[in-house]
């Protein structure tokens, strides 16, 4: 007789075929699809050979941060839909997936950072009205209760309200409202922020059936970050207190390795974008409410992986506790999350490894950006290197386009502050060379 | 006392220069074990670890220097009193191992049970190493007093890699460390520690590097000498609240380092700078 547990297994791993076998059969309708997808595994199976980084080297790349952003952006506004939401991904089997809210939501803030970057382009004026047709669609889709909706758009049967989606498309209608001034646009960020401060348990998780498999998650981090932003903006005492539980309550999910326990993701691996998810939040709402603790345990947590990429040169797709390595791919879109950590950190602790790690793990990444192909996968970022790992596999997904742009625009700033502050020199350095050279 | 050199490579400057040096004071090495300068474990080994890009430029690197002139073969001019025997200069540990008659082994992997094996065979009191694989405790364990260590940087400040680099960024005095290795990276107890207080002299980053070097490779057989006489005891390093690890320094940190010396060289000079650290034409 089979346990409860391992029919459980079986069920998840005959859906997991199921799903693979309907997305496989998405080439048969578009076949045309068959070259872009060859010609990525082609590629990627020789960078995989090719590209083993010795002890003193880092990947490099002659891709210009401005061209890297460029595309980036593009790849954003041709996954926007008519209606304005943005796709979840393009997949080289079936194309895009319908629009997602959750991303489209948080892609606003970097969607208005692009533009001021390329602020006088006829990109900024593009970037601009993506995230205004995106904050518009967003605020169509809004439940009476103040929540947003889970999933994809539009949903199979009826909306069911998500905490973790209405958190992250919190930060978009805040980042809009400050742009805009739109009082719409405040009293729908204070809707979502109140029922986020009304459904929060006792404990300050989120569990029940708005939360993801009705578990709580220290990855709600991102959450509490979000009600922070819009504390900051509605003076509302709540929306703090309840940003300052929830981040109390993480704290307390702490091992003594630095580890956060509680991502509790059933039916998959821990994969580094929810742990990176979980430090970002912590860091970011610990910054905002001046937490000092939060900061230091998110801190702690990111030199952990950052000696990890310094010595193995890269991240592992997965992680078990304590921060154990597991499966070898690389998660694009958490490597691009920790570079945006590593810079946080750099800008509030001055430590110029932080700004050294992240230089390396962006020029990685822009490696990785194709130059060409079709549209869905030019100048977009997979969701594994390679192409078939675990993560979003075969995919360029939307949230990792929207990490690494938040990333490279990061850099872009701080390094432009720091070189006017102490160092002419890094304005102008010359772009790095294939190789380092070795080092004592 | 019984010394070994580990090498990287029967060609390591570095190395060649410390066994020369042992020689010329009077400590001739009981062995040297290096790892090979050729052969298809170790292509095939370095194809795996740098991909194929980097083991062609390491390939072209090794052929190279068969090909110049006698002249140009010591490539670090620091290391020459130590690499000069009269009219000779020593390019390959084989030419100092014939002269002071030393046995020179090769091995794949200082960490292989064999290159463990040769080792105890020598039975030595101190390692000196002078590059090669990262070494595990078993070999650690092999040497009666430990395996020294000299590190481009003063100690426990920065440890790690691409650490003059690292501390020029950090304002930390350029210095030189002779230690003990442990399992940490560099993390070891410390024989000697000094400031270098040449860097006023030199004309280039690689010249700074350089200078250091051979610096290093004083201070090791100093070290030696002292461990041999018995007048040096290592010193535990203290345990420092942040973690003072520095890793290989991206190429845009590396230019404002350069900047940084460059800059600091021409104000000593007393001669006005470019904003890169040039001088004015």
């Amino acid at each position: 007789m089979s346990s409860p547990e391992s029919s459980s297994n079986r069920k998840s791993t005959f859906a997991k075929a199921g799903r693979a076998l309907s997305e496989a059969s998405g080439l048969l309708r578009a076949p045309y699809r068959i070259p872009s997808l060859l010609s990525r595994l082609v590629s990627d199976e020789l960078h995989a050979t090719f590209q083993n980084r010795h002890l003193y080297s880092y990947a490099s790349t002659n891709v210009p941060t401005e061209i890297a952003l460029h595309s980036l952006l593009n790849w954003i506004l041709q996954a926007q839909k008519a209606d304005g939401g943005i796709a979840a991904y393009y997949s080289l089997l079936t194309g895009y997936s319908a629009s997602y809210p959750e991303v489209t939501g948080y892609l606003i803030p970097t969607l208005y950072d692009v533009a001021e970057n390329l602020k006088g382009t006829t990109s900024e004026a593009a970037a601009r009205e993506c995230a205004e047709r995106a904050t518009r669609w967003l605020l169509s889709l809004q439940m009476p209760s103040g929540a947003f909706p889970a999933g994809l758009h539009p949903h199979k049967g009826e909306a069911q309200p998500s905490v973790f989606n209405t958190g992250q498309i919190l930060q978009g209608l805040v980042r809009a409202h400050a742009e805009t001034k739109s009082v719409k646009i405040l009293r729908s960020a204070q809707a979502a922020g109140d029922w986020l401060a009304a459904i929060q348990q006792p404990d300050g998780s989120w569990s029940g059936e708005a939360a993801y498999q009705a578990a709580p998650h220290t990855y709600y981090s991102m959450v509490s970050w979000s009600l922070a932003q819009l504390a900051a903006v509605s003076q509302i005492s709540e929306h703090a207190v309840a940003a300052d539980r929830n981040i109390d309550w993480v704290l307390a999910n702490i091992k003594p390795s630095g580890w956060f326990d509680g991502i509790n993701l059933h039916g998959h691996p821990t994969y580094l974008h929810f742990v990176a998810y979980v430090i970002q939040g912590t860091l970011e709402c610990g910054i905002l409410r001046q937490r000092e603790d939060a900061v230091e345990a998110a801190a702690k947590a990111a030199w952990i992986l950052l000696r990890k990429f310094e010595t193995n040169k890269r991240l592992s797709g997965t992680y078990e506790p304590d921060f154990r390595a597991g499966q070898s791919f690389a998660c694009l879109t958490g490597n691009a999350q920790m570079s945006c950590v590593w810079l946080r950190l750099f800008e509030v602790t001055g430590d110029l490894r932080y700004l050294n790690a992240a230089l390396k793990m962006n020029e990685m990444l822009k490696q990785t950006l194709p130059r060409k192909g079709s549209k869905g996968v030019i100048g977009g970022l997979a969701g594994s290197s390679p192409i078939w790992g675990a993560y979003q596999p075969l995919r360029f997904i939307s949230w990792g386009c929207k990490f690494l742009a938040d990333a490279l625009l990061l850099e872009h700033r701080l390094t432009h502050e720091f070189a006017q502050q102490f160092e002419p020199d890094l304005a102008s350095a010359p772009s790095p060379k294939p190789e380092a050279s070795e080092c004592a | 006392m019984r010394i070994v050199v580990l090498c990287s490579s029967p060609y390591s400057e570095t190395g060649c220069a410390v066994a020369a040096r042992l020689v010329q004071l009077g400590h001739t090495p009981t062995g040297a074990l290096t790892l090979p300068s050729w052969d298809r474990p170790t292509l095939l080994r370095k194809i795996g670890q740098w991909g194929a890009k980097d083991s062609f430029h390491y390939a072209t690197a090794k052929l190279s220097p068969g090909k110049s002139s006698p002249s140009q073969r010591i490539r670090n001019p620091y290391l020459e009193s130590a690499l000069r025997d009269k009219n000779v200069s020593f390019r390959a540990l084989y030419e100092i191992s014939r002269l002071a008659k030393f046995p020179v082994a090769t091995c794949v992997d200082h960490n292989s049970p064999r290159a463990i094996a040769r080792l105890k065979q020598w039975s030595p009191d101190v390692l000196i190493f002078t590059g090669g694989n990262i070494l595990k405790q078993q070999v650690l364990n092999v040497p009666r007093l430990g395996v020294l260590n000299s590190h481009l940087a003063l100690l426990p400040e920065i440890r790690g890699m691409s650490s003059p680099e690292w501390s020029l960024l950090c304002n930390v005095p350029l210095g030189i460390t002779v230690h003990f290795m442990d399992s940490g990276i560099d993390t070891g107890p410390i024989l000697l520690r000094r400031e270098f207080l040449s860097d006023k002299n030199c004309d280039s980053f690689t010249d700074l590097r350089n200078r250091m070097i051979a610096e290093g490779v004083e201070l090791i057989a100093e070290a030696v000498t002292a461990l041999d006489r018995g007048t040096l005891s290592p010193v535990p390093q203290t345990a420092r609240e942040k973690d003072s690890q520095y890793f290989v320094m991206h190429d845009r940190l590396k230019a404002i380092a350069t900047g940084r010396f460059q800059r600091a060289q021409s104000i000593a000079a007393g001669a006005p700078t470019t904003p890169s650290g040039g001088h004015r034409a």
